[in-house]
């Protein structure tokens, strides 16, 4: 059960990733490759919150009921550190798409291809 | 309250960008003077924290009123100090220049000015910070303001570039976001002293994993070679004052938090050579390409690159002297590339095609621009009686004391080819008949005044170099000594591990 | 061939970092840092979720960057996305969408102030609930853009945006630099810290999110405003 979790959840996050960086790569539509980065941050934010769970573990939030049932808590601080990296992939994916925007009334076109003035 | 705390380095900016909309509103010219008085305020107490600091008493600033490892520090050593000064000096000199830069194409002076001030914050809290996931975020906070500044001209390319440079950037920063997530399984603790101290812990295995990780994610910020194709692109298409900007202060923040991870948090022998080898590898190939490039600012990111390449080269051999010249280059790698990217920016302005066959006899035209061009190429290559001479001559001494025979005929043969495109150029400008008589677009008066200081800079430290010498050697001691830094930070800690 | 070579190189380095993390057992307690979070934020900032604790106090300035790069995301969308001359002078922007049905209207005028008091709540909650501000400001924006997609003449008012966000930011650098004056350290709490569990306690975090709150709800408005209004222009 342990390795079916461990392997489980960190393999599904990693593989999020890797999906993220394989549409990166291959795709040549400029939409898909920001949503390539999306699912690459996912991916990581997944993988931050697995790694901060304690089996049995309850939210880290002391509710009168909480401190009654004194039970133990998860580890606050990937959480913490998640809800800071979802808000920088937030900024990022939306300069991301103002940059195609962008490039599409300029080119007329958002495939990557079709986008070649500077070496790539 | 104190008067100078190396806290204003972010607030004060990251303040004056949440204000400066408002201001907009009350009069439209304070959006440009206000940032102006906040980096002189920087600059001013740069020089105010530079003149008390010494290896052995870092200023260790506390936030939210925990001690490290549980609260974020800012650590003002004298090698970060010097840097975050240097930084902030640059950041009031480029603003010095660009405040009344009326034909670069933006009349959104306002989003200019906003971003300018965010991305030497950005810069600056790279440098200070002592906890890792901070510096992720203030690299974030760097590079996004660094996007939207390439994009900042509207013609077809700045959006091109920028999506390039988003998308390596977005993929080095999850390589440190995972290798942070990692660290984090391992430690349980961000903060990089502590981290330091608990790095013997980890297993070789994920050690050598988290430290590629970090390698090849800051290597990207540091223009290491193969990750840096956004940067002839991004330094091509963004405004002149911007593409000083991306050397003078980005570039500097990504190689300096390299060296953090290496000097401090690891304990690796192979991380030294693994420097040297994408050292060489990065000035090599980026000189080379600097040969064959027509276009002038094209030509200057790949010499840029293979500065830094120069740069991690001297970092890599791990010796006093080694780090010494590595920190002199990156201040001079920081004035002089500078100085170039600002003159170049006039030069180009006045031809059609951007390109070196271009500027024909510009010698005439335009003899201030042209003239502190010309010194720049001098110092860069390393010509005395000027600055760059002297870093060139130091790594050069280091690499002997290490007996590194082929790296320093390889320093050589580089600063020949070097010279002969950068001789290119100074010979289109002095020795051709202009071919035709367009308007010139002269520098206004306070771009001038910046060049020139910039050039006094580099004449004054290329006679004298004992001017920074001192500075340069106190940051060296606080770079290398690692246990002091931890002892600063954590007092006691650094025993009970050891 | 590239793909597959991509395709490749990809599994190995996956099975790499899963080899890797097998190490790191799911679910065992591996905290150091995080027990004297646990520990203090009841007892010294009597801050019952210790996220926001952590979110707002410990790594306060953590917080300070991630507003500034939502602030930064918002000004750097404004400045790729200039607006053409021709469509700056129309006061009304023109959306060629057709308009949204009666039915889909009706539901949005109803449904708008309830998204907006439930964003509102998740934010002064910040400190007793899950959620927080930047949670809040997520929800007030969906209210927002519920509106924007409903309605072809709703538009924000970017000048109120501003300011909202301006003062925001201020208010909570503000706070900061009120914590160095009495407590010596930036973002330090000076305000009492009140009784765990109730709605006012932990000093200066719950005014802090609020403002976060605001913040990033005018922000995130902003930006769906600029990128609605922007794509639709080009037409």
């Amino acid at each position: 059960m342990q390795d079916f979790l461990t392997y489980g959840i960190y393999g599904t996050a990693i593989f999020l990733m890797l999906l993220g960086v394989y549409a990166v790569l291959v795709k040549r539509n400029l939409i898909k490759i920001v949503i390539g980065l999306s699912i690459l941050d996912s991916g990581l934010h997944l993988l931050f919150v697995a790694i901060g769970f304690i089996s049995g573990g309850t939210a880290p939030i002391f509710s009168p009921m909480a401190i009654e049932s004194a039970n133990k808590m998860v580890d606050p601080v990937p959480q913490a550190l998640v809800l800071t990296a979802i808000v920088i992939g937030f900024g990022v994916t939306a300069v991301a798409l103002a940059l195609v925007i962008r490039l599409y009334r300029h080119h007329n076109t958002i495939n990557i291809d079709e986008i070649k003035n500077l070496k790539w | 309250m104190v008067i100078a705390d190396p806290i204003y380095y972010i607030v004060l900016p990251l303040l004056t960008a949440f204000l400066l909309p408002l201001f907009g509103k009350l009069y439209k010219p304070l959006i440009g003077i206000i940032p102006g008085f906040v980096f002189l305020f920087l600059a001013y107490m740069s020089v105010i924290l530079m003149i008390d600091i010494r290896p052995d008493n870092p200023i260790i600033t506390k936030i939210a009123g925990w001690t490290p490892p549980f609260g974020i520090n800012l650590v003002f050593s004298s090698f970060s100090g010097f840097i975050a000064s240097l930084i902030s000096i640059m950041g009031f000199l480029i603003w010095a220049y660009s405040y009344k830069f009326k034909k670069v194409g933006f009349d959104d002076s306002l989003k200019y000015f906003i971003l300018l001030l965010l991305v030497v914050t950005g810069s600056i809290g790279i440098v200070l910070t002592g906890d890792i996931f901070n510096l992720f975020v203030f690299l974030e906070i760097t590079g996004i303001s660094a996007y939207a500044l390439t994009a900042l001209y509207r013609g077809r390319d700045g959006a091109e570039a920028a999506f390039k440079f988003l998308l390596i950037g977005a993929f080095a920063s999850s390589m440190i976001l995972l290798a942070i997530i990692l660290l984090y399984t391992q430690v349980g603790t961000l903060n990089m002293a502590e981290i330091s101290v608990r790095m013997h812990e980890v297993d070789l295995k994920i050690k050598v994993l988290i430290f590629i990780l970090f390698f090849v994610g800051f290597g990207i910020e540091a223009e290491m070679f193969p990750l840096n194709g956004w940067v002839p692109d991004a330094y091509s298409q963004a405004p002149g004052p911007i593409a000083a900007v991306f050397a003078g202060m980005v570039a500097k923040a990504g190689i300096y938090a390299l060296v953090r991870i290496i000097y401090l948090m690891f304990d690796l022998e192979g991380a030294f050579h693994l420097l040297l080898i994408m050292g060489v590898i990065t000035m090599i190939i980026a000189e080379v390409v600097a040969l064959r490039q027509e276009a002038l600012r094209r030509m200057l990111a790949y010499s840029s690159i293979g500065q830094m390449g120069l740069i991690m080269i001297a970092f890599s051999f791990n010796t006093e002297q080694g780090v010494f010249a590595a920190i002199f280059l990156m201040f001079n790698h920081a004035i002089i590339k500078s100085l170039l990217f600002l003159t170049t920016s006039f030069l180009v302005y006045n031809t059609k095609t951007k390109l070196i066959s271009d500027l024909d006899g510009f010698g005439k035209k335009m003899p201030l621009v042209s003239l502190l061009f010309g010194l720049g190429a001098f110092a860069i290559v390393g010509l005395p009686p000027f600055s760059g001479f002297w870093s060139k001559l130091y790594v050069l001494i280091a690499a002997a004391n290490q007996h590194m025979e082929v790296i320093i005929a390889l320093i050589l043969s580089v600063s020949v080819v070097e010279i002969i495109y950068y001789f290119k150029v100074i010979s289109r400008l002095y020795f051709r008949k202009a071919s035709e008589e367009i308007p010139i677009q002269k520098p206004s008066l306070n771009s001038s005044i910046v060049m020139i200081v910039l050039g006094l800079i580099i004449i004054s430290v290329g006679v004298y170099p004992d001017l920074i010498t001192g500075l340069i050697e106190n940051a060296t001691t606080s770079l290398l000594n690692k246990d002091l830094y931890i002892e600063k930070i954590l007092p006691g800690l650094a025993e009970i591990i050891n | 061939m590239k793909k597959l070579l991509i395709f490749g190189l990809l599994i190995f380095i996956g099975v790499e970092i899963l080899d890797v993390l097998s190490e790191v057992p799911f679910g065992e307690d591996r905290m150091k840092v995080s027990n004297f979070y646990l520990e203090k934020s009841p007892e010294v900032l009597k801050v019952s979720n210790v996220v926001t604790a952590i979110v707002v106090n410990f790594r306060g300035f953590d917080t300070l960057g991630e507003v500034t790069v939502l602030f930064l995301a918002a000004a750097g969308i404004g400045s790729i996305l200039y607006r053409r001359r021709s469509v700056h002078t129309e006061l009304n922007p023109k959306r060629t969408s057709t308009e949204a049905s009666n039915i889909v209207q009706a539901g949005a005028k109803v449904l708008f102030p309830l998204i907006i008091l439930l964003g509102a709540y998740i934010f002064v909650h910040g400190h007793l609930t899950p959620g927080g501000g930047f949670q809040g400001g997520a929800i007030i924006a969906t209210g927002f853009l519920l509106m924007l997609i409903s309605y072809r003449k709703f538009f924000v008012k970017h000048s109120g945006v501003t300011w909202i966000e301006s003062i925001a930011g201020i208010v909570f650098v503000g706070l900061g630099l009120l914590g160095m004056v009495y407590g010596g350290t930036f973002l330090e709490n000076f305000l009492p810290a009140g009784e765990l569990n109730s709605l006012i306690s932990g000093g200066i975090i719950g005014i802090i999110y609020i403002a976060v709150g605001f913040k990033v709800g005018a922000e995130l408005t902003g930006v769906l405003d600029t990128l609605l209004n922007i794509s639709q222009d080009e037409e």
